[in-house]
């Protein structure tokens, strides 16, 4: 095992993120069995419904390059979700909500940022803890049923295309590039990526460790925000259950883009087609007619083999 | 054994943890509770609370050992759910308890493999089995049914000398887990390397000589067993199997242990502490239904007590 790990072409293929090895199997595997699925049209349906997560998963990465997690996603998206469709506030237009979306991300954001760059409070409890507060909270207002319509602009924009490209998608990709230049061509960048390698020489060289890491938090709840936006977009309705289990499959799509705590070889592009294996594989399963329970497990199986990989890629190197 | 009451109550910090204060919280909640209700302080409403904790306390212990080694098990929930769907498969008894605890131990070992072997962070290797069990007990059982073996749902439902059976298996549970946590050298082997993980010195336990992967494998096993009696537990008391009675046990589990004192980043954790922490929470749970308060803002409740509880709680390590 171990010998050949140390061959100089695996440890090479080990570098690269294994959502491009999982996107190409999925996508040879639709090949195989539904070739004519394979167009610009049907996969552009496919791939405009993944655009939240995709979205999620940009704040995602940042905070796991800060060896921090986000799991409160899930209750930013019902909470903007509810403000939206309640009938809250009659008569808003779309900046209104835009504003109050993106004021709602970023104030919950800059909470956990607190607890966990100056509290030290562990991430994943805090985050949890602020969605299960959250998801609460909007059910017991709503109690317990989907509260009302969003208006129709959301959704009329949803459905735009630009050059036959879902406006969603391209908006994703755009995302997704500024997000990339942050990180590769800024200070807070650098800040994050020395922030995750090793957080005590990162502070001894000077580096406002507590701060990027609140900042990387602040950014996750913005993100989570224009995601909760598209979301509601996409649905067109008020709902008590949307974008729950996004999070978690954020992590998951970030992990198979190989970044996991600290680490981040694969940048944003990795984990920009691990949002798109989740897309694949979704239409994958549908296609081989396999129900609720067997994606959960393919869920699961392709987590641990990505964190495996990953594993094993830092134990060699 | 010689420190003073300010300082329990204040916990000072030692290997058990601060469990005062929790203590002090369940008690004036059972005032609260005795003197506000009158159905509160009853022996049948005291016993039905002990049977309804149950559960909670027998998962949470379960919890505590891994977070003793610095770990977390997010795959409990399902496990649970996974026991109760297994049990209700209509087989004889003889086949299925021993089953469910085969099984559970395997889940625990894939776990502790993976965490250990492959190197992958407990979160994400729990969060992965959480996902696949799941799968699997929706597959074994879509909708709650079945029925369970009749000496499962004896065993919980019975009583001995007017005490019902739900108080024995507390105690059982109680002793087995003081045995493996401070009377066994696996027990101190795992707060070592607790401390160890929870003071950045990975290595300082295996220096010594204690083997801490075969250890902390060891320790997911033991916290998806016990999660698997919590199960059978459940399972007895349900008298069928249910793919989403597991549902949120994770956290909760977490957040028992949590109250109870015990320190996230390991190597510090109490027994006492964690069974008062799931007592707290079921007195909370069994206060809030009196009190005729929505489950959904009791969910948030739930969730506000973890936050600050885990916000009160002071640590060198930022992030995880």
């Amino acid at each position: 095992m171990t010998a050949v790990l140390a061959n100089p072409i695996a440890r090479r293929l080990l570098r690269i993120p294994p959502s491009y090895f999982v996107f190409l199997v999925l996508l040879a595997t639709l090949w195989v069995a539904r070739p004519n699925m394979l167009n610009l049209n049907i996969m552009g349906i496919f791939i405009r419904q993944i655009v939240p997560l995709g979205i999620l998963v940009l704040g995602q990465l940042v905070v796991m390059r800060v060896k921090s997690i986000d799991l409160s996603g899930g209750g930013i998206i019902l909470l903007i979700n509810y403000f939206i469709s309640s009938g809250s506030f009659p008569g808003a237009s779309l900046p209104f909500f835009v504003v109050l979306a993106l004021a709602t991300g970023l104030v919950i954001g800059l909470f956990n940022g607190f607890m966990i760059g100056i509290r030290r409070v562990s991430a994943v409890i805090v985050t949890l803890a602020v969605s299960i507060i959250l998801v609460g909270l909007v059910q017991f207002l709503s109690s317990g049923n989907p509260p009302g319509d969003v208006p129709r602009l959301f959704n009329d924009l949803y459905n735009t295309k630009f050059l036959s490209v879902p406006t969603p998608v391209l908006f994703w990709i755009m995302l997704t590039a500024a997000v990339w230049l942050l990180l590769s061509q800024t200070v807070f960048g650098r800040y994050v990526a020395s922030v995750g390698e090793n957080a005590e020489a990162a502070h001894f060289s000077g580096v406002p460790v507590q701060r990027t890491v609140i900042l990387a938090h602040t950014l996750a709840g913005l993100i989570a925000a224009i995601a909760a936006l598209v979301q509601t977009g996409s649905i067109a309705v008020g709902s008590v259950r949307v974008g729950l289990d996004l999070p978690i499959l954020a992590v998951a799509a970030t992990i198979l883009g190989g970044v996991a705590f600290g680490r981040g070889d694969g940048g944003v592009w990795g984990p920009f087609f691990g949002s798109l294996c989740f897309a694949l594989l979704f239409v994958v399963m549908t296609v081989l007619g396999i129900d609720e329970p067997g994606k959960l497990i393919a869920q699961g199986v392709i987590i641990l083999g990505a964190a495996i990989f990953y594993g094993v890629r830092v134990r060699t190197s | 054994m010689y420190r003073s009451l300010s300082n329990i109550v204040s916990g000072r910090n030692t290997r058990q943890g601060q469990w005062g204060l929790p203590l002090l919280v369940a008690l004036l909640i059972s005032l609260w509770l005795s003197v506000q209700t009158t159905q509160f302080a009853t022996a049948e409403n005291l016993f039905n609370l002990v049977a309804q904790a149950m559960p909670l306390v027998i998962a949470a212990v379960g919890q505590l050992v891994v977070v003793v080694v610095g770990g977390l098990d997010l795959s409990v929930g399902s496990v649970i759910s996974f026991t109760t769907a297994v049990l209700a498969l209509d087989q004889p008894a003889i086949v299925l308890i021993p089953a469910v605890f085969v099984l559970a131990a395997f889940i625990g070992l894939i776990n502790g493999l993976a965490i250990t072997r492959f190197n992958v962070h407990p979160i994400i290797a729990t969060l992965s089995t959480q996902y696949i069990v799941l799968g699997i007990t929706r597959i074994l059982r879509p909708v709650s049914g079945g029925t369970v073996p009749e000496i499962v749902i004896a065993a919980v439902s019975g009583s001995f000398l007017g005490i019902p059976y739900p108080v024995f298996w507390g105690i059982v549970v109680m002793l087995l887990a003081w045995k493996l946590l401070y009377g066994s050298r696996y027990g101190l082997h795992l707060f070592a390397i607790g401390g160890g993980i929870a003071s950045g010195a990975e290595s300082a336990a295996r220096n010594f000589g204690v083997s801490d992967r075969r250890n902390i494998i060891l320790a997911y096993v033991v916290c998806s067993c016990f999660a698997a009696v919590a199960g059978v537990f459940l399972a007895g008391r349900i008298v069928s199997g249910d793919p989403n009675v597991g549902l949120l046990f994770e956290l909760d589990t977490v957040t028992a242990v949590a109250l109870g004192g015990t320190q996230l980043s390991g190597g510090i954790g109490s027994l006492h502490g964690t069974v008062i922490g799931a007592l707290v929470m079921a007195l909370l749970a069994n206060g809030m239904n009196l009190a005729n308060v929505s489950p959904f803002v009791q969910t948030a409740i739930k969730g506000g007590i973890l936050l600050a509880v885990v916000g009160l709680q002071s640590r060198k390590k930022m992030g995880l």
